[in-house]
């Protein structure tokens, strides 16, 4: 690490800090009720609790569990459905639009959809995560797949290689700095949509034990939940970046 | 019956050329790029093909690849028509940046070519140490094509292409881009490699020294739409030599000749 880099790390620690500092400040002057704001020491204490007495693991679990099928499902259909999309064409003039339409469409709109279809139940967690968490896999997908360089199909073409081989040594590799973006980014979405699925169906996760907290009253288990909810968020993002890292390591040397 | 055919077509095939353009013509886009273009290349030959820029140099060596079939008459290969590319066939593009996978290293590309022929897993690694050195590239295995300049490119590519075991080879430009040190030294490489494999290759260039350099036989284009212009043959003695070839009285004489072609057909 650089000098410069770590100062921004270093300033980057300070305003954390700071902020948990005024947090601490606000609760401990009472300047919002503690029924509705615990102080970083309450909402710590309730993690530990949490911890400790096992409930929270088992609701991190379950909203894993969530995100990570939802999530693995929609890179394995948006990577499939993209790749054939994007290999053709064709494909691309008379399906883009359709993708156009539908890509706006707030994911909220179809889970009354979902809820009517499959009920409360893991099926349509399952699915509509899958399904809002589909759209950045795919479209990147779509766009890997379109822009490979046209010579090296001229290279597979005159070394005959069956297409199966094209598709795992050209096109997949040449996509992969595109696909491992929209995984990325679909990532967040998963977790998003595991705690609103959780929220709505009373699903065992983290969602649900905002959820309950709330409606108790709770406010430092509320607390708990959420910050753990946002270290989820950070912890898989980083994961997924170092993976991407590790994927792309042929792309250092041309950045 | 059958082994009366069989004789015939291997007493045939010491006549035949390699590589046969008969009457081809090609059109791209209604546009006619190539016409009647009648053209044989014989086994072991290096043929080397010059020619303005644009006149379609370049579109008649990806017929000979097989990468475009003519609108109007044939390509033999061997004495069969050429319906798609085969690995025989091997071809050095002009453009080597694009032509190589970024994401596979010096080995890795390498490799490309020897998994799509068929080699076992175990074989491999001791072919590409070969073929790298076979190129002037050892103890370049693990660089990534991003991390070698132009010219180590360029013989990666090669590389590549040696690895199909090509009986033919084709090769567009595949110095254009390289400063005139490492062209001279690539030129050399590629005559002793040729005379090793004793493959025949096509070589396309807009250098006239390069071609007489290299070559058995020059053909010269014209334009639009591309057809054989001027016909040599360059009868200078093997190996040659980058000094005492380019001063032989032959070379000079082919050079003027060339020259005062392609002078005439940028009027
Ligand atoms: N795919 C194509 N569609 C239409 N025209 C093309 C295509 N490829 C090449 N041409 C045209 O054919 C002519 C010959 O091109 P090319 O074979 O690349 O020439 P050279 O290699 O001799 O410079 C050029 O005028 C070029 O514009
Ligand atoms: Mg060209």
């Amino acid at each position: 690490m650089n000098r410069t880099a770590l100062i921004w790390r270093v300033a980057s620690f300070a305003v954390a800090a700071g902020f948990i500092a005024l947090w601490q400040l606000i609760a401990n002057l009472k300047l919002v009720s503690p029924v509705f704001l615990p102080g970083p020491d309450r909402a710590w204490a309730a993690l530990m609790r949490g911890f400790s007495s096992g409930d929270l693991w088992s609701k991190l679990a379950g909203t894993l569990e969530h995100m990570a099928y939802g999530w693995l499902a929609a890179s394995i259909a948006g990577i499939a459905i993209g790749a054939i999309i994007g290999s053709s064409r064709t494909m691309r003039t008379y399906v883009a639009p359709s993708l156009e339409f539908l890509r706006p469409l707030p994911v909220s709109a179809i889970i009354p959809v979902a809820i009517a279809m499959l009920g409360l139940t893991q099926a349509m967690a399952l699915f509509v995560i899958a399904f809002g968490a589909i759209w950045p896999i795919m479209l990147a997908t779509i766009h890997g797949f379109a822009a490979v360089e046209p010579r090296l199909y001229e290279v597979a073409r005159s070394l005959q290689m069956s297409r199966l081989a094209v598709i795992f040594k050209i096109a997949l590799p040449s996509a992969s700095p595109d696909i491992l973006a929209g995984m990325r980014l679909s990532l967040t979405v998963a977790l998003i949509l595991s705690v609103v699925c959780e929220i709505l169906a009373g699903l065992d996760g983290l969602g649900h034990w905002v959820l309950l907290s709330a409606r108790a009253f709770r406010s430092a288990d509320l607390f708990a939940g959420v910050i753990l909810l946002g270290v989820t968020g950070y912890v898989t993002s980083v994961a997924m970046s170092l993976a991407e890292h590790r994927l792309l390591a042929w792309q250092a040397s041309q950045r | 019956m059958a082994s009366a055919a069989k004789r015939l077509e291997a007493v045939s095939d010491t006549a035949t050329p390699q590589i046969a353009f008969d009457g081809v013509t090609l059109a791209l886009g209604g546009k006619t790029i190539i016409e009647n273009l009648s053209l044989g290349v014989r086994p072991g030959e290096f043929l080397c093909i010059v020619g303005a820029s644009g006149c379609g140099k370049t579109t008649a060596l990806r017929l000979a690849a097989g990468l475009y079939q003519p609108t109007g008459g044939r390509v033999n290969f061997d004495g069969q028509p050429m319906r798609e590319p085969r690995r025989e066939i091997a071809i050095v593009f002009q453009d080597y940046g694009k032509a190589l996978l970024p994401w596979r290293t010096a080995a890795g590309n390498v490799s490309l070519a020897l998994e799509a022929g068929g080699m076992p897993t175990a074989e491999r690694p001791a072919r590409i140490e070969e073929l790298l050195r076979t190129v002037g590239l050892p103890g370049h295995a693990g660089k990534y094509p991003s991390e070698m300049s132009g010219g180590m490119q360029q013989r990666l590519q090669i590389a590549r292409c040696l690895a199909q075991e090509p009986k033919t080879l084709l090769m567009d430009e595949p110095f254009g881009a390289l400063d005139a040190m490492t062209r001279q030294g690539l030129q050399d490489e590629v005559l002793s490699l040729v005379a090793a494999s004793g493959a025949t290759v096509i070589f396309v260039t807009h250098d006239l020294d390069e071609a007489i350099y290299l070559g058995d036989r020059v053909i010269g284009l014209l334009p639009h739409p591309g057809r054989i212009g001027i016909e040599l043959s360059v009868n200078l003695p093997r190996p040659r030599d980058q000094l005492s070839t380019r001063e032989h009285p032959e070379f000079l004489r082919l050079r003027r000749q060339l020259f005062d072609f392609i002078k005439a057909t940028e009027q």
